[in-house]
């Protein structure tokens, strides 16, 4: 049988595979995501639901945004692959996204935030200017159960320069108090230790 | 006595405290260093898969595993047949990790160790088994009948016990019988009874799967790494499952959890048996499926009650009976069934007269486990349409109900415990729920009861609110440690604080609030304070993260060993000084004189030489601070095809004081995940009743909101310095969605003009309740 091989550029560094089943070979089944994160320790993206519902294992193929669960590493010969690591530059630092992300607190347990990234970057490269609309569009195949979808959105309106992001707000009470009254930290003295005498009783 | 006004409340001005600032992990999180369990490996370490029960109820009649034990790189095929050891699952324990039968769709037939995960899935169909199929029961309802099919000798007609002696000392509790509820009913001017139905079993559905790798490291203890949110309750429940073991747990980031994983206790306990049958790590990661289909989901919930209302709209008497169906393991769930039952107290405040009794029932579906909302989401979302029947008798207004009826301080209640307590918590939760209203716009949008806002075309717009409380928010025993770490070679700019506590990160920010908390007491730059690995064989004890306890409990540990660290580094500046105590005061790992503050000396020439200042703090269990947080929800309703959306929703809660402005938005914004607001319209996990199979068990089959569809969403917070722990604070997450499910189905109740009392309300549900379908 005649030898394959796949190249690829994966974070700016070029891969040869031995496609095969032979010791050390990548076989034909195995899949770009389980490449990454497996055989070269590029664990930033995340395999979840491995059926491409949830995009957390979105990397940048050819400066697209592909969900690597669902692609086999034997059909990305030729390919360029950016991975969340490769994302920051080695000169400039962190991606206008990651640090629009650290900014606006755009992820809460962390686990899907490396594919929301991706797929964000995905939208900015081949859109730097996307409206609102089209940002909520675009991001509409990644998953979040810790809901961080408002930070997320703010952060990458920021970045696309769509301003402020009003879809979620918090109104602190203590913005209405006219003539509010600052005073140094106390340590123990409450107001409301012993609360009121309403006539409940246990009897 | 007069009231306060909230104005009057001191707002501190603190250096940390209340302001956003990047959790320390941030940088890790959004460059992909941070490091979840599957990204983790031990050396030698083999890999686990099961093979699982494809019906819901049978006996294994035979089992061949030779096929399997002879594929190469199997290391071990363990069945109920050869398993080394008998361990029970449960509380109290009613099964073992196999058995001769099968009890779920899901259920554990054999665990397999191999080299490789694809050998050990190609294993799992290398074993035939015989199945003999016996009759499922799918409800506790069902279960509970004479004649049903018993599922456990230990559970006599399906009954599981009621309470246990972990979640009530003084024995168990499961009723609340309080007052004279004929007398209460005789008092009431309006008398609603019907039976509501949360039942659908919603999975909470974390995106990184329950995961662990199990060590053996013989004379029975085991180190286990797991993607559980407590190392404590993992310990605390593995060690009760496994006779006479010691379990080193250790934790790492938490891909979600939403009170989830937790114990694992299936998962951890299949992957211990397999290391000790083969004397090598054995790492386990569920799939996506095995996590919808076989993990655990929210508690089955059906509540037949009747409540009273007196004229003025506050709720004289409550008499039930809930149904709890916990599916096939019961784990814990007397504990929930426990604070659902507080919590209906906290919403109805004022009523002094209940007979409330409780069943639990195993069923032949998946295991109802722990998940955010604990017992009383799901008891909320049944006993708060009922409420809603009763108001509409009266037509009040909900809002002037459920303020009136809400717990305030002073006001009696027994908690999970089957103790009394009675609440020192905020004055303000009324104002609280007010605030939201307004900023909803309530006053405009409401029209009565199943009266639309307003009508477009096809399109009903209608409101609807939610009131919940809870008052685990400082449950179970805490302890830490904080070390000021002098710098050795001198410069005062090199010292630490480091924190010895045990708080797995899954997403709330509490590691890096508990440094700020810290920094805060000494007075340092919160960068210069650490925390340790989390993990329960070096640190100090801590239940960990559920029911929104961390911001009380850890928060409390932390600063009062913060404060003692201080008083001691004030104690030996007073002697460099030569001045009191009081005159004194510590800023940046310095110590000076208050009133001459050039008079300073840093930290490293006050502490004996190489050692740290050491001060240790403990928070103890108590349920007299509840939380509140009040919903509310417009939808639009399609006349013609019966979809629903929501178009805004607002939030109100008094918080005490914000410790991370932007945590504390976001765990207000995770009420719409984890099986909380959706489970009124989509989320649901549908059985399929001829074969007991789950037609939800993908990420495509189940339901979930994407990003396009996150509507509007307003949160009022108030912060009146509630007496919780030196900075004011309380715990909000587990409630900030639990109320949503039956806000919703009001507002789609006023929107279509019929009442509606079906989880969720599918379009199909819709237009039956329309007359269209």
């Amino acid at each position: 049988m005649k030898k394959q091989y796949v190249t690829m550029t994966i974070n700016g560094r070029e891969y040869r595979f031995s496609i095969g089943t032979g010791y050390g070979e990548v076989p034909p089944s195995e899949t770009l995501s389980e490449t990454l994160r497996k055989r070269l320790q590029l664990t930033g993206s995340k395999e979840s639901c491995s059926e491409g519902a949830c995009g957390c294992c979105t990397v940048l193929m050819d400066n697209r945004g592909v969900t690597s669960c669902m692609l086999l590493t034997c059909e990305c010969d030729g390919k360029n692959i950016v991975t969340i690591e490769g994302l920051e530059d080695p000169v400039t630092g962190l991606d206008p996204l990651q640090q629009a992300f650290i900014d606006e607190y755009a992820f809460q347990c962390g686990y899907c935030t490396p594919g929301i990234i991706m797929a964000a970057k995905s939208l900015l490269i081949s859109n730097p200017h996307p409206t609102e609309e089209e940002i909520k569009e675009a991001m509409s195949g990644n998953y979040c159960r810790c809901i961080s979808q408002y930070t997320v959105l703010r952060a990458i309106n920021r970045v696309a320069g769509n301003g402020e992001d009003h879809t979620a707000v918090m109104h602190r009470a203590n913005d209405d108090v006219v003539d509010p009254i600052p005073v140094r930290q106390e340590l123990f003295p409450s107001p409301f230790a012993n609360g009121f005498d309403n006539g409940n009783t246990l009897d | 006595m007069s009231k306060m006004n909230y104005r009057d409340v001191k707002q501190p001005n603190y250096r940390h405290i209340g302001k956003y600032m990047p959790r320390k992990e941030a940088r890790d999180i959004v460059t992909g260093k941070a490091i979840f369990l599957d990204d983790f490996n031990v050396p030698h370490q083999l890999y686990g898969k099961t093979k699982r029960s494809p019906y819901p109820h049978a006996k294994i009649v035979s089992i061949d595993t030779s096929k399997a034990e002879a594929l190469p790189g199997v290391r071990a095929v363990i069945t109920h047949k050869n398993m080394p050891e008998k361990w029970g699952l449960g509380l109290p324990v009613h099964r073992l990790l196999l058995e001769d039968k099968v009890f779920y769709v899901g259920d554990l037939v054999a665990l397999i160790a191999a080299d490789t995960v694809e050998i050990a899935e190609e294993a799992i169909d290398l074993i035939d088994v015989e199945y003999e199929q016996l009759t499922p029961v799918y409800s506790a309802e069902e279960a509970l009948k004479e004649g049903a099919p018993e599922l456990y000798p230990r559970f006599k007609g399906n009954h599981v016990d009621n309470g246990i002696k972990y979640f009530q000392p003084d024995g168990p509790w499961w009723q609340i019988i309080r007052g004279d509820v004929q007398k209460g009913f005789e008092e009431a001017a309006y008398v609603a009874e019907d039976k509501v139905a949360f039942d659908k079993m919603p999975c909470p559905l974390a995106p990184e799967t329950p995961c662990c790798i199990a060590k053996f490291e013989g004379n029975n203890e085991y180190t286990i790494w797991a993607s559980s949110q407590s190392a404590h309750i993992l310990k605390l429940m593995g060690e009760g499952r496994i006779p006479g073991s010691n379990l080193s747990v250790k934790t790492f980031n938490v891909g979600g959890s939403y009170g989830n994983k937790q114990s694992l206790m299936t998962t951890v306990l299949s992957a211990a048996m397999l290391a000790l049958s083969t004397k090598r790590p054995v790492k386990m990661v569920l799939t996506k499926e095995e996590q919808l289909m076989a993990y655990e989901v929210r508690l089955g919930s059906t509540i037949t009650a009747k409540i009273g209302m007196d004229k003025e709209g506050l709720v004289t008497a409550v008499e039930g009976d809930w149904l709890v169906d916990t599916g096939a393991i019961a784990d814990s769930v007397q504990g929930q069934v426990g604070v659902g039952l507080g919590e209906a107290q906290l919403v109805c405040a004022k009523c002094q007269n209940w007979y409330m009794d409780s069943h639990i029932a195993v069923t032949n579906k998946q295991q109802a486990g722990i998940v955010r909302g604990y017992g009383g989401q799901e008891l909320n979302s049944c006993l708060e349409r009922l409420m809603c029947t009763a108001m509409k008798e009266g037509n009040f207004n909900p809002l002037d109900v459920f303020k009136k009826n809400y717990i305030a301080p002073g006001d009696r209640f027994i908690w999970r415990d089957g103790r009394w307590w009675q609440s020192r918590s905020s004055l303000f939760f009324p104002e609280a729920m007010q605030g939201a209203a307004d900023r909803f716009g309530w006053g405009e949008k409401w029209k009565g009861w199943n009266i639309p806002t307003r009508v477009e075309g096809n399109k009903a717009y209608g409101v609807g609110m939610g009131v919940i409380g809870n008052a685990d928010i400082n449950e179970d025993n805490t302890e830490a440690i904080v070390r000021i770490v002098p710098d050795l070679v001198g410069g005062h700019r090199a010292s630490t604080a480091i924190i010895e506590c045990d708080i797995t990160e899954s997403g709330m920010g509490t590691r890096s609030n508990a440094c700020k908390v810290v920094a805060e007491v000494l007075n340092v730059p919160v960068e210069k304070v650490f925390i340790t690995e989390p993990g329960t064989k070096f640190n100090p004890s801590n239940y960990g993260l559920c029911g929104s306890r961390g911001t009380i409990t850890t928060g409390k540990a932390v600063s009062l060993a913060a404060l003692e660290c201080k008083k001691k580094a004030l104690e030996l500046g007073a002697l460099y000084f030569k001045r009191s105590v009081d005159q004194l005061d510590t800023k940046d790992f310095n110590v000076y004189v208050r009133d001459n503050p050039q008079l300073t000396v840093p930290m490293f020439k006050l502490a004996p030489k190489e050692l740290s200042i050491v001060g240790y703090g403990k928070h103890m269990e108590m349920f007299n601070i509840p939380s509140c947080m009040a919903v509310f929800v417009e939808v639009e309703v399609d006349l013609e095809t019966g979809h629903t959306r929501i178009v805004k929703m607002n939030g109100g809660t008094d918080i005490g004081q914000i410790i991370d402005s932007k945590a504390v938005e976001m765990q207000l914004h995770g009420g719409f995940g984890s099986a909380c607001v959706d489970t009124a319209i989509f989320e649901e996990s549908i059985l399929d009743p001829s074969t007991g199979r789950l037609l939800s068990s993908s990420l495509i089959d189940y339901k979930w909101r994407t990003f396009n569809e996150f509507p509007p969403y307003d949160a009022y917070v108030m912060e009146s310095q509630i007496d919780s722990f030196m900075f004011k604070a309380l715990g909000i997450g587990e409630i900030s969605g639990a109320a949503g499910a039956s806000a919703v189905l009001m507002a789609i109740s006023n929107a279509i003009g019929v009442d509606v009392k079906e989880y969720p309300a599918t379009p199909a549900v819709i237009l039956k309740a329309l007359g269209k379908a």
